[in-house]
């Protein structure tokens, strides 16, 4: 089965589920989230980095758009709508309450730890690193947060937000680049990394 | 990360497409490589279960239009006709007023006491019309 035929085949299935819903069968409700319940559930957890927060905030998210079903245009794909809708559920739920913010100034760099540490440093590089997207003022935040939830893709990103796509690459931009500013250190570690695989072949230890 | 239905066997979240023209750095890497979250086993039954509340609560009664409206219509025309009324009398007794007499005539008086009582009964029914809109709108 194509990725192609499969997207086609859960669009179908969103629009069957949608008319039986707009018809009054609340229960086919339950085929949307069952499908939708893990990029939501993911889109949230990107905003907020709280699991349970995020999954009370999707929840919010599936209830918004089965209220507001009717309101789908089929002008954009059903999961485009989708995803807009979540993304405001998700603005407005973050605006009345914030997560901790931290300024970005405020968050230590990772350091090379001891070797036998490297995995567990590796990964919590990688936390503070996503972490370090919510200390981002939210045009910046958000942008960033979307970007990589839609695998780098900034078209997605823009219809996700309701921006041109002009507007969303120039915050990415600044977004990217104030966390480049803020752990100047991981480029040279990632390309000492690179070159080490590329002149050995093998994955070298960080 | 896709999605679409299949999303749960993809391994593609690992590969970060590029669909922008920008340079993949240590930054890309740590914040396209991110686990996927599975939602808790209660997720489905949690959200179906809000949805089912929100579909059991009965549509709220839309704001009787139909039945306001002939009301609506009648306060305004008192309030116009009260606007009117109180212009007529008090324009000539503003116009003598005007006319560098720091005294009041004597002929304007019971002019100005009826101007007063229409504006006092416009006033009246502007609070009242306000009153009614106020305990119709809850």
């Amino acid at each position: 089965m194509t990725l192609i035929s499969t997207h086609a085949r859960a669009e179908a299935s969103d629009l069957v589920e949608v008319e039986r819903v707009l018809a009054g069968d609340t229960e086919a409700f339950e085929g949307i989230v069952r499908r939708w319940q893990g990029p939501l559930v993911n889109m949230a957890w990107r905003y907020c980095r709280d699991r349970a927060r995020a999954e009370e905030m999707a929840q919010e998210a599936f209830v918004r758009a089965w209220r507001g079903l009717a309101g789908w245009r089929r002008e954009s794909s059903f999961s485009t709508w989708l995803f807009a809708l979540a993304a405001n559920v998700y603005r407005s739920e973050l605006k009345r309450f914030p997560t901790v913010d931290v300024p970005l100034e405020e968050i230590a760099e990772p350091v090379s730890a001891a070797h036998q540490y490297e995995a567990v440093a590796e990964q919590r590089r990688c936390e503070v690193v996503r972490r370090a997207v919510l200390a981002l003022p939210m045009r910046y935040r958000e942008p960033v947060i979307l970007y990589y939830f839609h695998e780098m893709d900034v078209g997605a990103a823009a219809r996700t937000m309701e921006l041109p796509e002009g507007t969303v690459k120039a915050r990415l931009a600044r977004g990217r680049e104030l966390l480049r500013k803020r752990f100047p250190h991981l480029n040279e570690a990632d390309a000492k990394a690179t070159s080490t695989v590329l002149s050995t072949g093998r994955e070298a230890p960080r | 990360m896709r999605h679409d239905s299949d999303r749960e066997t993809n391994t593609e979240m690992e590969r970060p497409k590029m669909k922008s023209a920008t340079k993949v750095d240590a930054i890309d890497r740590i914040l396209a490589a991110e686990e996927e979250l599975i939602p808790s086993s209660g997720f489905l039954a949690a959200a179906m279960e809000r949805v089912r509340d929100k579909a059991a609560v009965p549509a709220s009664i839309p704001f009787p239009w139909k039945r306001v409206a002939p009301g609506l219509v009648l306060a305004a025309g008192v309030i116009g006709w009260g606007a009117w009324v109180a212009a007529q009398f008090a324009w000539p007794a503003l116009g003598e007023f005007a006319q560098s007499s720091p005294q009041i005539p004597v002929a304007a008086v019971p002019s100005l006491q009826e101007a007063g009582w229409v504006a006092l009964a416009f006033a009246v029914s502007l609070g009242s019309w306000m009153l009614s809109w106020r305990i119709v709108r809850g």
